[in-house]
């Protein structure tokens, strides 16, 4: 098993209460939230999605103190940070990702900038060896770019985060460049998460709005990969030459394919979008990462290598767990999945790479050198 | 081995015309008062590509223009869409895909196209 350095680039924090993201809110909305008499707080999180029959977390990492899970830093200390030689888990939060499925865009650019302040204070303190994502309500692009760029001096503030899709058009359409022109300026990567456009707004999957959790788990890929393809098929990296995409939670096996029949049908489409001067593939090459989990389980261990080996897997591919989620990856189960050669790119160095960080930015090894 | 394919009035300015010479399908082109010859079999599924659309190549400076360059002619195969640069016949996303083409000179009023060497 591999026991060099780690950066776990999908870990998800939560709240232990929702009092705790109230004191970042402005009076303003706090009053707007709180004082509804009888009815009690307004929902702070999207109310919406399939249910999943085992529940969302896996069940041991609920805190014994209480609490939902991702919520006390104790237990995903012990049961990420200190499991491994972890030098750095990025954050990434848990049901309030899906701030851009709110419908009132006023509401969730305030909820998106007490998350940053909630995620920046209530636990990038508590170790140095978290890092938060910049979550951003886009309904309001400009606004989502000036929470972007508030964040910009602060370098453990490490992506942009997106999930929901609050305009149901794909990530790559003009509407949503102000986030991406601040992205760009602040060296801060993109990170799509799996679930974008699929868990809050219709609709879930290609076909429509499927019915069962297992068909939605199952087809999971399909929102990121019609991220993808938006991303460059609208010239978003010749417009943003300098801007790093980062696709979470949607696995990677799909990607060969996806590639091959997009690059042929720029073959024959190039027409339509004269603004691109290489192959799709190629953009992907250059600007695009993807993290492990869920990692596909091929049959045999070395089809689904053979499979990555088609897009570089072994430069592309950074380690996430998922934690706390029910499907979430072990290290050692990945580790088992992929060649040893890949090992230490694909759980460190790639993820260096891609942040743009040296090995001295972080924090040194907490693990003991064997005697 | 020049092959006389018709008179240059035959050949009308911003189209292409496809002849047979030598047991040979050329696709004949007459853009901007030059003449060129091009294989009319698409390097990808063999398709009749000098059947397809004629037109000035589609640029962009930036994401969502659309822009055109008179200068570069392009032929679009029918069969898939592939395009490919009239002058050099070298496709416009890969330059080392290439239809074949031909010499092309013009003699007291007919128009020859060199078989026995590429352009």
């Amino acid at each position: 098993m591999y026991q060099g350095p780690v950066i776990d680039c999908d870990v998800h924090h939560a709240r232990r209460t929702d009092a705790e993201l109230l004191e970042y809110l402005s009076p303003g909305w706090r009053e707007y939230i709180t004082d509804r008499g009888p009815a009690g707080i307004m929902p702070l999180t999207v109310q919406d999605g399939l249910a999943n029959p085992h529940g969302f977390m896996r069940a041991d990492t609920y805190p014994q103190t209480g609490g939902p899970a991702g919520s006390d830093y104790a237990t995903l200390r012990r049961q990420v940070l200190d499991r491994a030689d972890v030098r750095r888990a990025i954050l990434t939060f848990g049901d309030d990702s899906h701030v851009a499925g709110h419908h009132n865009p006023y509401f969730a650019n305030e909820l998106a900038r007490a998350l940053n302040d909630w995620s920046v204070e209530r636990w990038l303190s508590l170790d140095r060896r978290l890092a938060s994502s910049i979550m951003v309500a886009s309904q309001l692009p400009d606004l989502a770019a000036a929470e972007i760029r508030r964040h910009a001096a602060n370098p453990r503030m490490v992506q942009v985060m997106m999930v929901d899709n609050p305009f149901n058009y794909p990530f790559g359409h003009p509407v949503f460049h102000p986030i991406y022109e601040a992205a760009e300026e602040c060296g801060r990567p993109i990170a799509v998460h799996g679930g974008a456009g699929g868990w809050a707004n219709p609709a879930s999957t290609g076909g429509g709005n499927v019915n069962l959790y297992f068909e939605a788990h199952t087809l999971w890929p399909q929102v990121v990969m019609t991220h993808l393809v938006s991303f460059i098929s609208h010239g978003v990296f010749e417009k943003f030459p300098r801007l790093r995409l980062l696709l979470i939670e949607a696995g990677s096996a799909w990607l060969p394919s996806l590639l091959w029949r997009f690059d042929t049908e720029y073959k024959g489409l190039r027409r339509e979008v004269p603004w691109l001067r290489r192959l799709p593939s190629e953009y992907f090459s250059q600007h695009v990462w993807v993290t492990t989990q869920p990692l596909e389980i091929s049959p045999q261990r070395g089809q689904i290598v053979e499979l990555l080996g088609w897009i570089e897997g072994d430069r592309k591919l950074v380690f996430s767990s998922d934690y706390p989620h029910w499907d979430a990856d072990e290290l050692e189960h990945v580790s088992s999945r992929l060649p040893q050669a890949w090992h230490r790119r694909v759980f460190f160095d790639n993820a260096l790479a891609f942040y743009g960080w040296q090995e001295a930015d972080l924090p040194a090894s907490a693990v003991a050198a064997p005697a | 081995m020049s092959v006389d394919v018709g008179a240059l009035d035959d050949f009308a300015e911003g189209a292409v015309r496809v002849i047979e010479a030598d047991g040979r399908e050329i696709g004949v082109v007459r853009w901007s008062g030059r003449l060129y010859a091009l294989s009319n079999v698409c390097v990808h599924q063999s398709g009749p590509v000098c059947r397809g659309i004629l037109s000035a190549r589609l640029t962009a400076a930036a994401p969502g223009c659309m822009e055109l360059d008179a200068t570069t002619p392009v032929i679009a195969c029918p069969w898939h869409g592939w395009e490919y640069d009239v002058r050099t016949g070298a496709a416009i996303w890969d330059s080392t895909y290439r239809l074949r083409t031909y010499p092309v000179s013009v003699a007291s009023g007919r128009v020859l196209v060199d078989l026995a060497r590429p352009a």
